[in-house]
């Protein structure tokens, strides 16, 4: 190939070759860009030209493998960050301790609690066991590096159809075998690290069919006075790599990331997916967190994307000085590792500190006591380059800003059509008691025991409220999970996943909403204050003028109800380029995962009916927005209004309700969504084991079929004493009707002939993802 | 003796993950808990960190994945246990101090020998082996246990005979079993039976609530004398109301069902 030509290898005792791009003509700086897999474009590529005939000098494999990496929309945001400038950066709060790898809010007094969700999703599709493990590994480490004790993982996924039968495009896996991959992989990686799997989410959809989505999201805690930071402290420190030995796994996995799949991205790329250690994992975290709190370090940050070359130049940049790194000195899994190898090598379980020179014998020890491998690597200098050394030979000398800032786009975007009430297509439907049984038993509402039973929800002793709530061993869903972050104090840590998906594909602007009011009203269902969110966005290829604009209205509706509510989103993560072979993107999935606070959580709720003979209150208005509904989609309707989100609305109704479960009036509560109102009663009735009669005329005259189904935002179904019936509404005002009874052992709904006993839905919500993955119900 | 004079070694090494909540629920009943890694016993720990076992007055085996347990679970742990320590183990065990082993904890003292330990102490090779569950996978779940020692074990005097206690499991390996086909028999006569796992109003517990398929719904065992006592379940994770799954249903104390657990041995050894 023509560029060969600029590629010599040095005269030196190890693999290193300098390339004279300063000579390279265009179509030569793209075959650079392609056979060394940095995934530039051209325009980067001739900035990159530029930059060295500035230097004048040829650079290095190991300079340009840096840049591939740091340019990376992975690593850089390139596409995303304007529109993330525009629409959510912008949300301030007093209580927000820090930005930095997660975010951190205030807990209380003496604590913060640290919050991140990330994807993992293209090296899930090819290697689900390990994706989904390292993934879980990564999200650790962020909390970890601010300092913070993890307490808390979830996991929200989606696939194809667990059943699908249709044609895999070429390349993919089935859906059946990467769920039980990926939900094996979050069992024995989470389980063995000890940090309770507490909430997660399936969402199953064709879509999801050729590029699955594996996001997970970590809560941690921190005394205040131990929070770290995540850049060195300054010039003249040491900087020590912990963990676990660099390998040649993991190598090019940003790239990979921002590139779509395609049908031999097993073959290019299985490289690219790192092998998890979680017993390496695990001792690493108690001795990070130990040389912090004895307050001996720093900064500390955690080698994900990008390995060493990003965690470097990022902790030397932010803390205003250089690095000097002699690169030899990182220990191997394997001898013969290239330089460039060595620097972008994404091997697992590592971690980097800066430290005064006078604390390195001190850490040293700690990490030893511990069996966990640390070594100083390098000094941070005054200089804001970074320069790698190998036994004297200078390798790398950059620019720290020029490398570590990257390219920035503002790409042209069309914004999609939305789902519109005029030309709604209401679908002919069989009976009322047949339709509940059927939603019930759609993947995306039916039982997610077979995979939350394998997640240890409940190791640290510290969860009060579970995935799934009600009686031993005949439970139903919840909606948020409540931590115990410091034992023997009362006050709750919530979290809940909130995401819809088909909204957001139907009108992206009011499905980026829709997330965070489901995750707000998960939080209240459990009686927790909504405090913070961090979100995964995850979208198909931005330099697609259709995706880009999906993304953007998606991020539109977050950044305008979050700023509405003033609930910061201090941390996220963007996942593009999520398409499958042949082009087919995912449904656009901003993945939100809601914190909320509860001062005593002796006062949380769960959505079990509790006692027969007790009122049901329907919370919110139900309103004609029948658009990218369950029951469309199940039935074939068309079109309509997606449920929007009016900001007023969920803050006030969630703070009448918060004060009515504060003074101990609510017995059980419950969110609307998939299904609706239907649906959602029935499954207070299956994890209570207590049936109901329904009378919706209260409801207004929307008509009974959009009273069951419609799924507007905003909504909660509450049972309350009838003791307690007249100070209950009287604090919930308009905002509560009344919409039956607890009692029996059937679902009655005379006015839709509705008659199932609690049994035919226990069934029918229970049986359908056992039957299809095997194994023995509860 | 005070109650916080009483010393607790919760023995640690990597993948042990339980051990926060297990110093916790010694705390909780006022002892003196410390978590210890094996190498301060080993004496190959900084000088200032080594510590002798006989030193504590409990041991304390937590739950968890010790060094992965990528073999038969709990082997390794045991193995590295008896090369550090073997002889202070067996002398912990022959002066008659509790030892407690709670899930990978309970394989690690079967793996050591010092469970069953029928009409002994310690045995030199393992003579059960805790199996893979029924059902193949790991399971999470609250589990129902009746105590059905008859006064032997010195974890459980301070609860009733026949008490149906929630603890959680959270196991892959959890199916007690042994070659010797009067094992159920013996651990009966010698009163080596602690708690065995029982269906809601005493039903016989079909699974899940024998959530392993364990032999004779056998949850957790005792030694002869009755100072070892291991268990699947994880009464450390029951200490209040509040970490019991269905609390929100009703209750009528705010203490859980591992506390029992805890105060037994602490006011044996109080006198």
């Amino acid at each position: 190939m023509a560029a060969h030509r600029l590629m010599k290898a040095r005269d030196v005792p190890f693999p290193l070759v300098d390339i004279d791009i300063l000579d390279a003509a265009d179509e030569e700086l793209m075959q650079i860009s392609s056979d060394m897999g940095l995934n530039l474009s051209l325009d980067e590529m001739k900035t990159v030209r530029e930059y060295f005939k500035a230097e004048g000098r040829t650079s290095t494999d190991v300079e340009l493998q840096a840049i591939g990496q740091a340019w990376s929309e992975h690593c850089c945001y390139k596409s995303s960050k304007p529109i993330l400038k525009e629409f959510v950066f912008s949300i301030a709060r007093s209580d927000i301790l820090s930005k930095g790898d997660a975010g951190v809010m205030v807990f209380d007094d003496e604590y913060g609690y640290a919050l991140r969700i990330e994807s993992h999703n293209h090296p899930s599709a090819i290697e689900p066991y390990g994706g989904a493990a390292t993934g879980i590994g990564g999200i650790l480490r962020d909390v970890i590096c601010m300092g913070a004790q993890p307490i808390g993982l979830a996991d929200p996924l989606c696939f194809g159809p667990l059943d699908y039968d249709g044609e895999l495009p070429p390349g993919t896996k089935h859906p059946r075998y990467l769920a039980n991959g990926v939900v094996s992989g979050i069992r024995d990686y989470g389980n063995r690290v000890g940090i309770p799997t507490i909430t997660g989410g399936f969402f199953f959809d064709e879509r999801y069919v050729g590029n699955c989505l594996v996001n997970v999201a970590c809560l941690g805690i921190v005394k205040r006075e131990d929070l770290a930071v995540n850049h060195a402290g300054g010039p003249g420190e040491v900087m020590i790599l912990l963990g676990g030995r660099t390998g040649r796994d993991g190598i090019h996995g940003v790239n990979f990331a921002s590139a779509d799949l395609t049908s031999t991205s097993e073959e290019d790329s299985r490289g690219a997916v790192q092998l998890g250690d979680p017993i390496t994992k695990e001792p690493l975290m108690h001795a990070c967190l130990e040389v912090n709190s004895q307050h001996l370090i720093t900064g500390m940050k955690d080698l994900g994307g990008g390995g060493l070359s990003c965690v470097v130049d990022e902790m030397a940049l932010d803390g205003g000085c250089g690095a000097d790194i002699e690169l030899e000195k990182v220990p191997l899994k394997e001898e013969g590792l290239a330089p460039w190898e060595i620097w972008v090598s994404e091997s697992q379980e590592r971690m980097m500190v800066t430290a005064k020179p006078e604390n390195v014998t001190k850490i040293l020890e700690i990490f030893d006591s511990w069996d966990v491998l640390a070594t100083p690597i390098g000094t941070t200098t005054e200089v804001p380059r970074t320069r790698l050394f190998w036994g004297g030979e200078v390798i790398f000398d950059m620019d720290l800003k020029f490398l570590t800032v990257g390219p920035v786009y503002n790409r042209p975007y069309v914004l999609p059509e939305v789902s519109s009430k005029e030309k709604e297509v209401f679908p002919d439907l069989p009976s009322d008691n047949e339709v509940i049984l059927t939603l019930l038993s759609d993947l995306n509402v039916a039982s997610k025991e077979w995979a939350i039973r394998q997640y240890d929800h409940e190791v640290r002793a510290s969860t009060i409220v579970r995935p799934m709530v009600g009686r031993l061993n005949r439970t139903g869903p919840g909606d948020a999970s409540v931590l115990m972050p410091v034992p023997g104090r009362y006050k709750g840590l919530a979290a809940a996943i909130g995401c819809n998906p088909w909204f957001t594909a139907a009108d992206p602007y009011k499905g980026g909403k829709a997330a965070i009011d489901e995750a707000c009203r998960n939080l209240v269902a459990v009686g927790a204050r909504p405090n913070a969110l961090t979100d995964c966005l995850n979208f198909g290829n931005p330099e697609k003028p259709e995706r880009l604009g999906e993304f953007r209205e998606a991020v539109r509706g977050i950044g305008e109800l979050a700023s509405a509510l003033r609930i910061p989103i201090p941390s996220g993560n963007v996942s593009l380029y999520n398409e499958a072979p042949g082009g087919v993107f995912i449904l656009p999935t901003p993945m939100v995962m809601g914190c909320g606070l509860i001062d005593d959580f002796r006062k949380s709720v769960t959505a079990d009916i509790k006692e027969e003979g007790n009122l049901l209150f329907l919370i919110g208005e139900t309103k004609d927005e029948m658009g990218a509904s369950l029951l469309f989609r199940k039935y074939g309707g068309r079109e309509g209004a997606v449920p929007d989100v009016d900001a007023k609305a969920l803050r006030t109704l969630s703070e009448r309700l918060l004060d009515a479960m504060n003074g101990r009036l609510v017995r059980s509560c419950h969110d609307c969504s998939d299904g609706g109102l239907a649906v959602a009663t029935a499954e207070m009735c299956i994890s209570g084991g207590i049936g109901a009669r329904l009378d919706l005329s209260g409801m207004g005259d929307i008509g009974i079929l959009r009273k069951l189904y419609s799924e507007s935002n905003t909504r909660w179904i509450a049972e309350v004493r009838e003791s307690d019936a007249e100070q209950f509404s009287s604090l919930l005002g308009n905002g509560a009707v009344c919409i039956g009874r607890t009692g029996g052992d059937s679902l009655l709904i005379p006015e839709a002939s509705v008659d199932l006993s609690v049994g035919d839905l226990r069934k029918a919500w229970s049986d359908p993802i056992w039957k299809i993955m095997g194994g023995v119900k509860e | 003796m005070k109650p916080e004079d009483i010393k607790v070694c919760v023995l640690r090494i990597e993948g042990t993950n339980c051990e926060d909540e297990m110093a916790e629920a010694f705390r909780m009943v006022g002892a003196t808990p410390e978590k210890v890694h094996l190498k301060q016993l080993a004496k190959l720990s900084p000088s200032d960190t080594r510590r002798n076992l006989e030193d504590y007055d409990i041991l304390a085996l937590p739950g968890g994945f010790s060094a992965g347990d990528y073999v038969r679970a709990g082997a390794i742990f045991a193995a590295r246990i008896k090369a550090a320590v073997g002889h202070e183990i067996k002398a912990f065990d022959e002066s008659d101090k509790p030892m407690l082993g709670v899930c990978n904890g309970f394989q690690v003292l079967v793996e050591l020998g010092l469970l069953p330990a029928i009409e002994t102490t310690m045995t030199s090779v393992p003579t059960a082996a805790l199996y893979n569950n029924d059902s193949g996978r790991f399971e999470c779940r609250p589990t129902l246990l009746r105590n059905d020692n008859r006064r032997n074990c010195t974890f459980t005097s301070d609860i009733p005979r026949k008490k149906v206690l929630m603890f959680p499991s959270a196991h892959g390996e959890g199916k007690l079993m042994s070659m010797d086909a009067d094992f159920v028999w013996k651990l009966e006569d010698n009163d080596q039976i602690v708690f065995r796992y029982t269906g809601e109003d005493g039903e016989e517990p079909e699974y899940p609530w024998n959530p392993n398929g364990s032999v004779s719904d056998i949850a957790g065992i005792c030694n002869s004398s009755g100072n070892v006592l291991g268990l699947m379940p994880h009464p450390e994770r029951a200490m209040t109301r509040f970490t019991h799954p269905d609390w929100t249903r009703g209750y009528d104390t705010e203490e859980g069902d591992g506390r029992a657990v805890f105060t037994s041995v602490i006011n044996n050894l109080l006198g």
